[in-house]
């Protein structure tokens, strides 16, 4: 799971012709260490939505790669 | 082949719009809650150029689940969205009934924002440089009496789309609104023959809004001729005075 997340991150970062990240840690900041605006993050969500069927953002504060992972393991 | 979701294609606008993409080469997505003789007859000629969802816009939490996850799920691209759908309350203000309003603003206003919601995503998830077309109404620029409530709901609609518009456009989604005049259809049916003589007075060509322009200036606006108009009201109305 944390290598088809490490891939869906990599997807939006380089539609938006930005370097791929070749690891990921729990505590990587999504906005501040991966750089993600708000439009980033909406494609993030419906990314991951595709992929694992849950909105990341429906409820709560989604701040790190953790709190992804967290909630995908939730369902 | 492009899909475009149309809501309220059963009849009137919707029909008339649905018919016009499926002849261009177009697949139609249909929300309503009834499906017309029109559109079965429509279905019958080209089945694989329709699909059918029927749905209650009324029902604005039921969106994601019953269109969304049961019905479109995530491997059909979305091209394109015309917000047809709406209903008209129409009442003088001092009589005017919450429910009514609230049941009003579901249909014209708050559906037609979180179908915007899931079908941006869409758009996203595809990389799609889509195009949402609203379907507005006069009576948000001009006012009649009577429509106030209703009027509101299409100039909810007309900020929605210009700020989708700004907020989308670097992802090459694009959003702009019809504003239709006057057209003969169920939804202005119960104005008599003076009353709407008045309204085409009020226009520079002396009669109703055509649904076959209105219809093609959508096609229009979804095609790649439009690829530069955004955040946009186009007035197709015979050109109110
Ligand atoms: N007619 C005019 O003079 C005029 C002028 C300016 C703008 N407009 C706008 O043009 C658009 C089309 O109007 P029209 O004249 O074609 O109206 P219409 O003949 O009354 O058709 C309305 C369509 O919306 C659908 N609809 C209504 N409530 C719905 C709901 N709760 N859930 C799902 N679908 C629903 C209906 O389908 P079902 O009944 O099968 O659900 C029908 O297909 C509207 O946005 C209207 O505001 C009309």
């Amino acid at each position: 799971m944390e290598n088809k997340l490490l891939e869906i991150i990599n997807t939006v970062l380089l539609n938006r012709g930005n370097e791929e990240l070749k690891d990921l840690t729990k505590n990587t900041q999504l906005r501040n260490d991966i750089g993600f605006d708000s439009l980033d993050l909406a494609e993030l969500t419906v990314r991951i939505e595709a992929e694992f069927g849950i909105d990341i953002f429906e409820d709560g504060i989604v701040l790190t790669v953790g709190d992804i992972i967290s909630k995908i393991t939730a369902i | 082949m492009k899909n475009i979701i149309v809501t309220g294609a059963s009849k009137g606008l919707g029909l008339c719009v649905t018919k016009h993409l499926i002849t261009n080469g177009y697949h139609v997505i249909a929300i309503n809650r009834t499906i017309s003789t029109n559109l079965k007859n429509l279905k019958k000629d080209y089945p694989e150029s329709l699909s059918i969802i029927m749905f209650d816009l009324a029902n604005v939490n039921q969106i994601h689940s019953d269109i969304f996850q049961k019905e479109l799920g995530f491997n059909r691209p979305i091209h394109g969205f015309i917000n047809n759908a709406a209903i008209a309350y129409d009442d003088i203000i001092s009589n005017l009934d919450y429910k009514k309003l609230e049941e009003m603003y579901r249909v014209n206003v708050y559906s037609p924002m979180i179908l915007t919601k899931y079908i941006i995503r869409h758009m996203l998830l595809h990389k799609i440089s889509g195009s949402i077309v609203h379907i507005s109404s006069i009576s948000a620029h001009t006012g009649y009496k009577g429509l106030a409530m209703y009027a509101s709901t299409k100039g909810a609609i007309e900020a929605f789309s210009l700020n989708t518009a700004r907020e989308w456009g670097e992802k090459g989604i694009r959003s702009n609104c019809i504003v239709a005049g006057f057209m003969e259809t169920e939804m202005s049916s119960e104005l008599d023959s003076q009353q709407k003589n008045r309204i085409y007075k009020r226009t520079c060509l002396k009669q109703p809004t055509s649904q076959d322009s209105v219809s093609k200036t959508a096609l229009f606006l979804l095609s790649d001729d439009s690829s530069s108009i955004t955040a946009q009201n186009l007035f197709v109305d015979s050109g109110t005075i």
